[in-house]
């Protein structure tokens, strides 16, 4: 099975981290489960593949991991999103309009100041025509960057304490 | 500093939570993945907007806190305590906070972490576990081997330190998440 984690740092099949993570395989198969449903849905409501790569790019740049933002970024080359990567990647304070660049906001705070979020913003989300539906993918999926984030990081840890 | 306890916290969603009687097939399928404990809760269900999500992260919230052997349960609770008070999430330090004062039977240990912070703390083990979920936490890219260390020293098996690495990113996900998509009543 292909793993984005282990892709993105270089765990070897058989390897006794890779052994390792095989002793929790629910944990391998559920956060590789929830990447693709979050990323790449059959069904992707009101919220395009697209969108969602941008979404997951801006967190992980937010949270400063250059290795899963390269990862993201390549999802929206492969789509030709040029745009997408630019918006997602300005992380300046100059004011962006349109409907990705509020999605991108919203990604902002969920992601560094979660107890800032109020009625009033998940309100801006519904004006925006997004449904219930849409609203909880993308705050799921602004909340599982954060969660890969932290394994990935953790892990490294581990393979520094391997490799001394 | 917020008021953290370990008192029951209510909590109100920004957005409607499906409803047990109207849920579709896959939504109901979704929450099947869900803890029993807590697949009917305001929160579970308001989640369940988006089944396909749920079903996925569910599992893995699932096995994160629950799957046998490893990290004990009750280090997975104090754990997620202390990554809900960095994150500021009074409603998930609540919950956390109370099942490790039910397993542990350490009740005004956990008091104490809540009321003045786990520099407190005096257990070694707990020490550990607190200092490694809080940098993880809120710089994990700064985290290296040095910071496994104290792990090791208490006693902490791979197996065990890859459990605490996955509550601790668990709770980097549920945190953003029941902050996000609801009120928490917040006591005074």
């Amino acid at each position: 099975m292909d793993d984005l984690i282990e892709g993105i740092l270089g765990i070897a099949p058989g390897s006794p981290l890779a052994e390792l993570r095989r002793r929790r395989p629910e944990a391998l198969k559920h956060a590789q489960g929830a990447y693709r449903e979050l990323l790449m849905p059959e069904d992707p409501g009101n919220v395009s593949h697209a969108d969602r790569a941008a979404l997951a790019l801006r967190v992980a740049l937010r949270e400063g991991d250059a290795a899963l933002a390269k990862h993201f970024r390549g999802l929206l080359e492969e789509a030709g999103a040029q745009e997408a990567i630019m918006l997602a990647e300005d992380l300046s304070a100059a004011p962006m309009e349109g409907r990705l660049a509020a999605l991108l906001r919203y990604a902002d705070v969920v992601g560094s100041h979660p107890a800032d979020v109020s009625q009033a913003t998940i309100d801006t989300l519904s004006a925006m025509g997004l449904t219930p539906r849409d609203i909880v993918a993308v705050t799921q999926l602004v909340s599982f960057v954060p969660y890969q984030v932290r394994v990935i990081a953790g892990l490294r840890a581990m393979l520094q304490e391997k490799a001394a | 500093m917020k008021h953290f306890t370990m008192e029951e916290v209510g909590w109100t969603p920004r957005l409607p939570p499906v409803e047990a009687e109207t849920a579709t097939p896959a939504q109901l399928a979704a929450l099947e993945a869900c803890p029993p404990a807590q697949r009917l809760s305001t929160y579970f269900l308001t989640l369940a907007n988006d089944p396909g999500s749920l079903g996925e992260r569910g599992a893995l919230f699932n096995t994160v806190m629950y799957a046998p052997r490893g990290l004990p349960r009750a280090d997975r609770e104090f754990s997620t305590a202390v990554v809900s008070m960095a994150n500021g999430c009074v409603y998930c330090t609540s919950v956390h906070a109370r099942r490790f004062a039910e397993l542990s039977k350490q009740r005004e240990a956990m008091q104490r972490v809540l009321d003045e912070g786990h520099a407190v703390e005096t257990d070694p083990r707990r020490r550990a576990i607190a200092d490694f979920s809080e940098k993880l936490t809120l710089t994990p890219g700064a985290v290296s081997a040095a910071d496994l260390a104290p792990l090791r020293a208490a006693g902490m098996d791979d197996l065990e330190v890859l459990d605490l690495i996955h509550s601790i990113a668990m709770f980097a996900n549920a945190n953003r998440l029941m902050q996000s998509l609801g009120e928490t009543d917040a006591p005074e």
